[in-house]
């Protein structure tokens, strides 16, 4: 069981890196309009013809 | 006169409404302040002179952070939360799974050098969950002693205090540790105002549709078209509208014909027939092929602001109901701490090795936002679904009142009808032609009219007419297939009868047709009618109009009326009938009816009433339908009974948790998610008259 005193800190590596993740994906805006990619298929115009 | 709208999102109880009213009373030049705790917004109206900025300031002094730009602000916070939410929640399964192996061990003698690295662990998931994730109600509850006490005071002081503890007890090696209650306290109320806040975003939907107002336009300017800033467009401006694009603000249409589609001002699905010259309102969109408008007002101006501003008015008044809910919110938090303070000392007596948690409960179980929240939320989604069916609600007080409504008094004029001619009766005088060559001949020569009456002809294309001529005052005339064809009045046909309210068409110099043109009674009108009966309200017509015209109408609709009414004896039948405790509800559209409309319960206005009544009125209707009518007493009825539900479920929900949580009977997990689900409840069921 002393193998609980390296596996542990090491959980804590990956659960900070983990972190990090996720607060780098909510500023990247990957959160936002999660409705929105079903609706991209009915869209006619690709916005670039405006 | 000017109205400011400003956000203030950590503004979360009465009490901090009440710190920010008297902070704005300082002010020279501040008339009146409204608030909508549901939307977290403050509406204050005040002098020109003094400056928004001014007004941030003086949010800010009392300890809050206002800002201006709705929309934004709230995607801020909305963002800001997901990330404390996500790391709380990944902070809470490490210390969950860590303080499941420490109750195992409790029971299975664990060794003291294990028990130590859990407990080392739990507190370091516990550091980023304390200093980032629950920082929100530590600034909250720090700002209670600027304004005054607020909920996030028992929350912090749970939460703290069950941190200290375990942090002193970890450090000493003795005793108990409570890292699981902190991370699961923090984390189901992220998530409950996580919800809330999601929620108030479905309710703003009319504030993104405001906002949702395209930003830029195309100028046409000689040959060449620009791409302007909206603000930038000058009354007179042309602009073009493409097919598919929203109107950016208000005009009038330059070209021939056009589909709108005015669902975002009527709440009415079907597409509008616009024809030249007809207004066009900013919001709306073009739903037929590209067209030219000419601009009449910038978009501050634009109807849509207005209707927008008259709505939010009535969204910050406060139901009476709701200032009660408010101030015996403003009780309950210092009751709960002196609660949870005896709950302490209680427990010190009997068992204090349990004094802690039970205070802890307390402090965490009970809920006074729910209380708080129970009128606003109801009364916001009730405003968010009247919309939706196209009716605006300009002071909210109304809608308690229109659940107790058992008498309607409609005017004819205007009301039931529209100002708008059609053709009611059509006959042949010659058999030469049938009614239906008549009528589309009748068409094709109307289209080149600017006569009021031409609006009651439909224009027929298959009718091709050579050498047009419009006669003002009198009619058209043209060649049709070699016939000379004239419409018009009675002299300009050369006929000899004249009836009132009539049109002849004339082939070759005979009259062929006489139209009988008046006022068209609105299409669902008996249904309208009907559908009041049936919530159990008579509905009255009053007229100023003769006897025979009223009686005709009255029963196709199947109600009572009143004719050859004058403003002063409508306003006396209606004196007299809230004298014999009928609650009266008052539909009107002209000047006339504006001391009958003061006078009622409730007051409402059709959407082409004058400026006047509409500003009088409680409530507009924006459709050119009167079934909005029964619907707004439906909603009406259905806001009442939710918002008992939820006070009910709010005052229930208190009374009972606290004294079991005092009592020690309640796991702390349980006393965190009975707090946050108690709000979101409350939330959740004003959702329901969204639908």
């Amino acid at each position: 069981m002393e193998m609980l005193f390296i596996l542990i800190p090491v959980s804590i590596v990956l659960i900070a890196v983990a972190g990090t993740i996720f607060l780098w994906a909510v500023n990247n805006n990957q959160f936002e309009h999660l409705d929105k990619h079903g609706f991209d298929v009915l869209e006619d115009d690709s916005g670039d013809n405006s | 006169m000017t109205v400011s709208t400003i956000n203030v999102p950590d503004m979360h109880c009465s009490a901090c409404s009440g710190k920010i009213r008297s902070a704005l009373q300082t002010l020279a030049g501040v008339d009146a302040t409204y608030f909508n705790p549901a939307r977290r917004q403050v509406l204050i109206e005040h002098q020109d002179q003094l400056g928004s900025l001014e007004l941030l300031k003086s949010i800010e002094a009392a300890g809050f952070t206002p800002s201006l730009s709705g929309v934004e602000a709230h995607d801020q916070r909305q963002k800001a939360l997901l990330k404390r939410l996500g790391i709380a929640g990944l902070a809470m399964m490490q210390v969950m799974m860590a303080a499941i192996a420490m109750y195992a061990g409790d029971f299975q003698q664990m060794e003291e050098s294990y028990r130590r690295l859990l407990e080392f662990t739990s507190l370091i998931f516990c550091i980023p969950v304390i200093a980032y994730s629950a920082m929100p109600f530590f600034t909250g509850a720090l700002a209670a002693f600027r304004t005054g006490i607020n909920m996030d005071v028992p929350i912090a002081l749970a939460i703290s205090i069950a941190f200290t503890i375990s942090v002193s007890n970890t450090l000493s090696g003795n005793g108990d540790v409570y890292y699981d209650s902190v991370v699961m306290f923090t984390f189901l109320l992220l998530g409950a105002r996580y919800i809330d806040s999601r929620l108030q975003q479905r309710f703003a939907t009319t504030d993104k549709a405001l906002a949702a107002l395209p930003t830029r336009a195309l100028r046409i300017n000689g040959a060449r078209q620009d791409l302007v800033a909206v603000p930038d467009i000058q009354v007179g401006d042309r602009l073009w509208i493409s097919e598919g694009a929203q109107i950016p603000v208000d005009g009038r249409l330059a070209g021939r014909a056009a589909d709108i589609d005015e669902a975002v001002l009527s709440g009415e699905a079907d597409w509008v027939k616009k024809t030249a010259q007809a207004p066009l309102w900013a919001g709306t969109i073009n739903c037929g092929p590209g067209f030219e408008m000419i601009v009449s007002a910038g978009y501050e101006a634009s109807r849509i602001a207005d209707i927008a501003a008259l709505a939010d008015r009535a969204q910050l008044e406060r139901a009476p109901a709701a200032l009660l809910a408010d101030r015996i919110a403003g009780y309950f938090i210092p009751t709960v701490l002196m609660l949870a303070t005896l709950t302490y000392i209680g427990w010190q007596i009997f068992d204090p090795d349990r004094a802690i948690v039970a205070a802890l409960t307390v402090l965490v179980v009970s809920c006074p936002c729910a209380l708080s929240l129970a009128t606003p939320a109801a009364l916001t989604a009730a405003m968010t679904r009247l919309r939706d069916l196209g009716i605006v609600l300009t002071r909210s007080s109304a809608l308690e009142q229109a659940a107790k409504i058992d008498l309607a008094l409609i005017d004819k004029t205007g009301t039931l009808t529209v100002h708008e001619p059609t053709v009611t009766d059509t006959t042949l005088l010659n058999a030469e032609f049938d009614e239906a060559t008549c009528h589309a001949l009748a068409g094709a020569l109307q289209q080149y009219s600017a006569h009021p009456y031409a609006r009651a002809f439909s224009h027929d294309a298959s009718i091709a007419l050579d050498e047009v001529e419009v006669v003002t005052g009198k009619g058209v005339r043209g060649i049709w297939a070699g016939h000379r064809v004239v419409i018009g009045s009675a002299s300009f046909c050369a006929t000899g009868s004249d009836a009132d309210r009539a049109v002849y068409l004339a082939v070759d110099g005979v009259a062929r047709a006489r139209f009988t043109i008046s006022d068209q009674v609105r299409g669902d009108a008996r249904q309208a009618m009907d559908d009041l009966a049936e919530l159990g309200i008579k509905p009255m017509m009053l007229s100023g109009d003769a006897p025979a015209r009223c009686e005709e109408l009255a029963t196709k609709l199947g109600i009572n009326y009143l004719a050859r009414q004058t403003p002063e004896s409508k306003l006396a039948f209606l004196e007299a009938q809230l004298r014999d405790g009928h609650r009266t509800l008052m539909l009107g559209d002209g000047i006339n009816d504006v001391p009958v409309l003061a006078a009622a319960t409730v007051s409402a206005a059709v959407v082409e009433a004058s400026d006047l009544v509409k500003s009088k009125a409680d409530v507009l209707l924006l459709s050119r339908r009167l079934n909005p009518l029964p619907e707004l007493i439906r909603v009406a009825r259905k806001t009442q009974h939710i918002t008992r539900q939820n006070l009910t479920w709010a005052l229930a929900y208190n009374l009972i948790a606290i004294p079991i949580a005092a009592m020690g009977w309640m796991p702390p997990w349980l006393a965190a998610l009975g707090m946050a689900s108690s709000s979101t409840l409350v939330m959740f069921n004003a959702t329901r008259i969204l639908r």
